[in-house]
């Protein structure tokens, strides 16, 4: 129980419920993306702990294997992920806090969205006991709430930390302070897709492992029979899929498709966009998408 | 709602306890009702007792049966048992000590329920009389996991806060965060030795007066073995403390047999690396042996050991706790063909208690899809688990048959082989449609089968 967790179906791979909903498979994965970077940023600047914004973010991307993006929007679900996990990892935050900083990120990309710069931003602080504080203390709860029944209380998530090191031990790569920190950098960079709900920790690892090495240009004995993946009952096929959506993050984006996720943030704007999109709904196109 | 509520058991910090009945079953059970609370959202105590009891199912663990969720309120739905530790020593005890027949029963089935938890990798962490349950049958189950955790490979430190303190191990109170499994050891000690004597072993005002309890009866370690404890456990902190020399536990607990006390003292270490283990507790020969046993405290027991317990209760008090199924017959009796049956015994606990190890673990969330395999046309992934009888069972629905773990349950444990069907999921308001029907992420679907 402890050291495996559950893992999305083949149905619900294949499928998603917001795929259902019409929602694009690659607009899905880019709100997955930008909900997992808000998690980040209100962690860091929360000052929360890596093993809490790491977990949130694995519940996060369970989520959307159980609901569609029309229900709910990555927004609140982000915020909810953070506070549940902030209680799994016995690390609590207040609600206020996180409340504060997820205005302001949100502020902060809609400021950003209309083309001004990044300097002129001027956070204006919600009033103490106004309505936008108690609209998005609901949806705080009721986010942390539709998490937990939707996943039927399967919060148990298990971080690839230590594993990292315990096979870099193996590998004798620990002096290599530039592999260490690549890898975990990828590791972290991950929980930016949906592998930690696809595949097991020690896929996820290799495939850090697989990438950092491979950019280092530092040879591992990769022919059969002798694998260095194999070691850690890891397949080939699953490391070069996890490695593929890591790298899938990297990938050049155009202003327009980085634009569009900051307006579909709540579940209106989904719903909306939908609307207009409705033609193309379920077609792999992007070009017909705008953001307005 | 699925239940009747009847009379109130019970309230606790954050829950209310109702004795209730099934309208279906007719079946008593324990309602445990938990306000939602618009200033926290769901109490981290609740989720935790949810996620980590639907999992553990032992006939020493209380059984978490169904989670019925509505927009106010969460109510946990649990087997029911007649009292706790604390009141049936209070109740049945001479001065709230056991008669050493029941103490060895209780022991034996209370660490067995933590070796249960412990081997799925989870703390209780809050292992105290309180939360020790009795039912009518003399089983005793743990229960209240409100401060449970589980645990793996330790990349986190875990809260400091935890386990009342009369039961808390000597590491925790010096601060360490990254105890493990010896932290339920030392409590299950304390346990042992407030029912052999009646009353609480260590009892301390504060952390610091607490350790000094223990300090005088076992006395102060050794600055070498400070050392070693701090090296250890970084964060922990090492005062100046009296140096009191170990006490022996025959003087604290005169009543106790010589092999009781020799588990005591190997559950009381303050050294947690030399705390014997919960499993290792359970070989231990005051549970195994066929000597004479804890003889002096024993003259009431005859040959028909319930008939005499029964002699000391009350009338109409609840009958003597018989002994776990696979618990050697105890007796004063040494002849060889009961040597032979308790060794029998034995193996077949060992034989059980190794079962348990193949836990089905690994599930889907969501859809009912056992035995899919995942990944973009890559192979299942739990082909390459090391683990056996790995099950993708995804709970919502009953997994099939090849779900099940190999080599069938413990059934001797009075493990329960029923699955999670018809119980009336009523899982509260099911959200826009969702939830109910298709057993969606319901907390008690199907989930591990039986285990």
């Amino acid at each position: 129980m402890a050291t495996l967790y559950p893992l999305a179906s083949l149905a619900q791979i294949e499928n998603t419920p917001s795929k259902q909903d019409g929602i694009p498979d690659d607009l899905e994965e880019d709100l997955r993306a930008y909900g997992c970077k808000l998690i980040h940023q209100a962690g860091i600047l929360l000052k929360q702990k890596q093993v809490a914004v790491a977990a949130a973010q694995v519940l996060f991307q369970r989520f959307w294997f159980v609901t569609s993006m029309k229900q709910f929007g990555v927004g609140d679900i982000g915020m909810g992920a953070l506070y549940l996990a902030s209680k799994l990892e016995e690390c609590p935050i207040r609600m206020r806090d996180l409340i504060n900083v997820y205005d302001l990120l949100l502020q902060r990309a809609s400021h950003a969205l209309v083309g001004k710069s990044v300097d002129m931003f001027q956070y204006h602080p919600m009033s103490y006991f106004g309505n936008t504080f108690y609209d998005m203390k609901d949806a705080l709860v009721v986010a942390e709430m539709q998490i937990l029944k939707r996943l039927g209380f399967n919060v148990h998530v298990v971080l690839p930390y230590g594993t990292l090191i315990n096979y870099l031990r193996v590998l004798e790569l620990t002096n290599r302070e530039d592999v260490c920190t690549k890898a975990w950098g990828y590791l972290n960079d991950a929980h930016q897709t949906p592998v930690y709900a696809l595949y097991q920790v020690p896929t996820i690892v290799c495939a850090a492992i697989l990438l950092a090495t491979r950019q280092l240009q530092i040879p591992l004995p990769s022919e059969p029979p002798a694998c260095w993946w194999e070691l850690f009952d890891a397949d080939w096929e699953d490391v070069w899929s996890v490695g593929g959506s890591i790298m899938r993050l990297y990938r050049k984006r155009t202003e327009e498709e980085k634009n569009r996720v900051v307006g579909l943030v709540n579940k209106k704007d989904v719903r909306s966009w939908l609307e207009e999109n409705a033609p193309q709904a379920g077609s792999d196109s992007t070009s017909a998408m705008s953001v307005t | 709602m699925n239940y009747i509520q009847l009379e109130k058991l019970g309230e606790g910090t954050y829950a209310t306890v109702y004795k209730g009945r099934s309208r279906t079953t007719n079946e008593i059970v324990a309602l445990k009702e938990i306000h939602l609370d618009a200033e926290e959202g769901t109490p981290s105590t609740a989720i935790r007792e949810i996620s980590l009891m639907k999992e553990l199912k032992h006939v020493n663990i209380v059984r978490l049966h169904d989670v019925i969720h509505t927009e106010t309120k969460l109510v946990l739905i649990f087997e029911y048992c007649e009292q706790d530790l604390k009141k049936y020593m209070d109740q049945h005890g001479e001065r709230g000590a056991l008669d050493m027949n029941t103490v060895r029963s209780f022991m034996f089935q209370l660490l067995k329920g933590t070796a249960f938890c412990h081997e799925n990798q989870v703390l209780h962490r809050d292992l105290k009389p309180q939360n020790l349950l009795i039912n009518r049958k003399g089983e005793l189950k743990l229960g209240d996991f409100g401060l449970a955790r589980a645990f793996g490979v330790p990349v986190n430190t875990f809260s400091n806060e935890v386990v009342t303190l009369w039961y808390r191990a000597p590491d925790v109170l010096l601060g360490s965060r990254t105890y493990s499994t010896s932290i339920d050891v030392w409590s299950c000690g304390c346990i042992f030795a407030e029912m052999i004597s009646g009353s609480p072993l260590f009892r301390g005002r504060d952390n610091q007066d607490q350790l000094l309890h223990i300090m005088r009866i076992i006395g102060t370690p050794s600055d070498a073995q400070f050392q070693k404890l701090a090296k250890e456990a970084p964060e922990i902190q090492i005062k100046q403390f009296p140096r009191y020399a170990k006490m022996p536990f025959q003087q604290v607990l005169p009543k106790a047999s010589p092999q009781a006390l020799d588990l005591l003292e190997r559950l009381l270490k303050f050294d947690p690396a030399e705390r014997l283990s919960a499993a290792e507790a359970l070989q231990h020969p005051y549970f195994t042996s066929t000597g004479p046993g804890p003889a002096p405290s024993f003259g009431m027991n005859s040959m028909n050991s319930m008939g005499s317990i029964n002699a000391m209760n009350p009338v109409g008090a609840m009958p003597p706790p018989p002994p776990p199924s696979s618990f050697p017959a105890y007796g004063h009796s040494s002849s060889s063909a009961q040597a032979q049956a308790q060794a029998q015994a034995q193996a077949q606990y060992q034989q059980q208690h190794s079962q348990h190890q193949q836990h089905p673990q690994h599930q889907s969330w969501g859809h009912p899809a056992a035995n899919v395999g995942v990944g973009l046309g890559a192979p299942p992934q739990q082909a390459q688990q090391p683990q056996q009888g790995v099950n993708r069972a995804a709970y919502g629905m009953p997994p099939p048959g090849p779900g099940m773990p190999q080599g069938g349950m413990g059934v001797g444990q009075g493990m329960r082989a029923v699955p999670q069907q018809g119980q009336g999921m009523v899982y509260g308001q099911p959200v826009q449609g969702q939830g109910g029907q298709m057993g969606y992420g319901h907390p008690m679907g199907g989930y591990g089968h039986g285990q």
